[in-house]
């Protein structure tokens, strides 16, 4: 009993913090979205108008729930193809492997706030760097992030930047794959691509799945970009209005915090099962090697 | 042994830790540190502000003029970054530990005092200098200051939008006088033909385009909000005249070609790499602190300063206005210095004295008293393109955002429905209908969570 009370007390400094900004605001969170709190005065229930309002009568909701749903649909997946596709290209043994390494995992650590800011400039329609690559080839380049088209399209493409953090999750995976069964496999004959097929990817599934897990968390939580990039709008008729982006607009500029919560709820139950529906699936796709 | 090796490398990284920990907290002993109070004696009065760089630098300049005009308070001023302002402001408040006194510039007045975030300041003076003041203060300071009968934001400096344009220009263009046309759509047609493009038609001088929907509505009508029902008025013939216009307008040029001609230039640049000096604009709808700028970035360059032509039917001397102004919060340990500061940087005691404050900044003034002061004719005198926006203060035509709690929610959404408009994806009708639903539905929303308005 000692030993544990010993390991709490080195523990607590985490544990009061996160029962003083986490636990307890989540738990508050749930109250206060049965009310109209506007973060100031007492908040006042309402039962559950914020949810029928939120469900029935807020279109933006169900659009930044749909702009939410179709980014994670297709940066996800994205995500992953290409962190798994970099990762088997940076797991060849050629000379200077561990510069390229480095060269593409240091995206991901430079802040979000800095990436976005820096493309901007980048996909600036006519300054930018990208428009003018394609305009050396005649080819005029789109309005990036000035197009309802466009815009939504460059916050995914612009996703792939910090993928180096996946990539060295996927590579460490990759190096974890016991090199007898490439063995084994070549000697029954197995090709390049059978051993891609049958041994790598199988094998790099609980990798996978870990990324997808995270990837579909962070990306029903997507907002930093798309505030910066679109300067706090919703960007070209709404086409960058994002779920938590809603929601941050509803609490600190419109200072309706019951009704954010209520809208961080329902946030939460979606993640939720989202992420339940694939833990449910992973048994079927999902190797562990034994 | 193999124990040993452990204790040995575990005892060298927590040295190796330990060291760096020292270092940091040299570092951190050598950093600059807050300023010390310059009159600790005094009674603090803490001063929030957004402005930064050289605007803060006034801010700074003003704040030590306050304090070294008395011995009882003490100024100190903190500059706050604008993005999250609004965020710290609301959480200081409902922490309990708010500024004493804030200047903003965001169209917050309404949600705030409805939130209970604010102090009503005619409460501060005695009812006859209450009167005086709202019988001086120009209209626009009025509409922007006030709330449900009360004033809650003191303007110090009103900002105001008018033509900037290049006589250069006008005149290789055939206008002989170096006037703007008497009308918005002779306007228009002069800057039809002062657009340039490339082989390949891609815009690279712009003639003339106004700003956004919401500052193009006061020239043909009322806006979004009727002053004297105290009603929104979204959806209205001269609402939508103002929005077809605009539209028209943009899809003359094309969307796309505008939209990527103003994003290879700095819109919002606040130094040399404005447009309108860099040669892009003939003329251009902008507030009157480009006058200074003007004369420090471009000194040499010839330009005139003009209130917006009224379309045919519409307001003469109408415009868009925002303001700085300062607020009280509730909760403000010292609201007696706070308001003292007010006084003094607005000039409601003092105009004399404040005009100077006013010229700092390049602000217009609250009231015709500060307007007719020394300080400030002399200032007239010296930049006489600022006369223009000073000579169109007393118009009624002025507007605002509208001041009803879901200001910001409003602001937004008129912002969207001039973009589906300008870019072509609704007509103006389809436009303003959908804005005017959406309203409604705010409206029915706060309905039911028992608001009153």
């Amino acid at each position: 009993m000692k030993r544990h009370l010993v390991g709490y007390a080195f523990i607590s400094p985490w544990l009061i913090g996160f029962a003083v900004f986490t636990a307890v605001p989540f738990v508050i969170s749930i109250y206060l979205s049965f009310t109209r709190y506007n973060v100031v005065t007492e908040p006042v229930w309402v039962g559950a108008v914020n949810y029928r309002t939120l469900l029935a009568h807020d279109p933006l909701f169900w659009k930044a729930m749909g702009i939410t749903l179709k980014y994670a649909a297709i940066a996800v997946p994205l995500g992953i193809f290409t962190g798994v596709a970099l990762a088997l290209l940076l797991n060849l043994e050629i000379r200077g492997i561990a510069i390229y390494r480095t060269i593409f995992y240091l995206p991901s650590i430079v802040p979000v706030v800095a990436t976005s800011v820096v493309f901007l400039w980048i996909l600036n329609p006519q300054i930018g760097l990208v428009n003018g690559i394609l305009r050396s080839v005649d080819i005029i380049g789109p309005n990036w992030l000035g197009s309802e088209d466009w815009a939504f399209t460059s916050l995914v493409l612009m996703g792939l930047w910090g993928v180096g953090g996946s990539m060295i999750i996927y590579l460490a995976g990759l190096k974890d794959i016991p090199y007898t069964l490439y063995e084994a496999a070549m000697i029954d004959g197995a090709n390049a691509w059978h051993r891609m097929r049958h041994i790598t990817l199988p094998m790099l599934t609980p990798v996978i799945f870990f990324n997808l897990v995270m990837g579909v968390i962070s990306a029903f939580q997507y907002f930093t970009q798309a505030y910066v990039i679109m300067d706090a709008t919703s960007g070209p008729n709404d086409s960058t209005l994002f779920y938590a982006l809603h929601l941050f607009n509803r609490a600190w500029r419109y200072l309706d915090m019951g009704y954010a919560s209520a809208m961080a709820w329902i946030l939460f139950v979606l993640v939720m099962t989202v992420t339940l529906t694939i833990f449910r699936s992973h048994r079927r796709w999902v190797h562990y090697g034994n | 042994m193999a124990i040993d090796q452990t204790s040995a490398r575990a005892g060298r990284t927590l040295l190796v830790l330990g060291i760096l920990a020292f270092v940091g907290l040299v570092i951190s002993f050598a950093l600059p540190k807050p300023a010390e109070r310059l009159y600790p004696e005094r009674i603090p009065v803490r001063f929030w502000h957004m402005w930064t760089a050289e605007w803060k630098a006034v801010v700074d300049d003003i704040a030590d003029r306050f304090n070294k005009s008395q011995d009882k308070y003490e100024v100190i001023a903190l500059s706050i970054p604008p993005s999250g302002g609004e965020t710290k402001f609301v959480l200081a408040v409902a922490g309990g530990d708010p500024p004493d006194v804030m200047a903003q510039w965001n169209p917050v007045i309404p949600s705030w005092v409805d939130s209970g975030l604010l102090q009503p300041l005619d409460e501060m003076m005695p009812p006859a200098q209450w009167r005086q003041l709202h019988s001086d203060m120009y209209p626009i300071a009025r509409k922007i200051g006030m709330y449900k009968d009360h004033l809650y934001g003191v303007t110090v400096g009103l900002d105001l939008w008018a033509c900037y344009y290049r006589p250069d220009d006008l005149r290789a263009a055939g206008v002989p006088d170096d006037r703007l046309p008497p009308t918005l759509e002779e306007l228009f047609a002069l800057g039809a033909r002062l657009d340039r493009f490339d082989d390949h038609k891609n815009l690279t001088h712009l003639g003339f385009l106004p700003e956004g929907y919401l500052h193009t509505t006061p020239l043909f009508g009322n806006g979004f909000y009727d002053w004297e029902s105290g009603k929104l008025t979204i959806y209205t013939p001269d609402n939508l005249r103002a929005l077809q216009t605009l539209a028209d307008a943009y899809q003359r040029l094309g969307f796309d070609n505008v939209s990527r001609f103003q994003a290879g230039i700095d819109q919002s640049s606040f130094s040399a790499g404005w447009p309108f000096i860099s040669g892009h604009y003939s003329i251009c709808v902008d507030g009157q602190w480009r006058v200074e700028q003007l004369a420090q970035y471009a000194p040499n360059l010839q330009y005139k300063t003009a209130p917006l032509p009224a379309p045919t039917g519409g307001r003469p001397l109408a415009s868009f206005a925002g303001g700085n102004f300062m607020i009280i919060p509730k909760g403000a340990r010292c609201p007696a210095g706070a308001w003292e500061f007010v006084k003094f940087w607005s000039g409601i005691e003092n105009p004399e004295r404040a005009a100077e404050l006013y010229t700092k900044g390049g602000w217009l003034p609250l009231m015709p008293a500060i307007t007719n002061a020394p300080a400030y004719q002399a200032y007239l005198k010296k930049y006489p393109q600022f006369k223009t926006f000073v000579d169109m203060l007393p118009s009624e035509n002025i507007q605002t955002t509208p001041p009803v709690p879901y200001t910001i929610y409003l602001t937004d959404r008129v912002s969207v429905c001039g973009d589906l408009a300008m870019r072509g994806l609704q007509t103006c009708e389809e436009a303003l209908r959908g804005l005017e639903k959406e309203i409604a539905q705010e409206q029915a929303r706060r309905k039911e969570f028992g608001y009153a308005d």
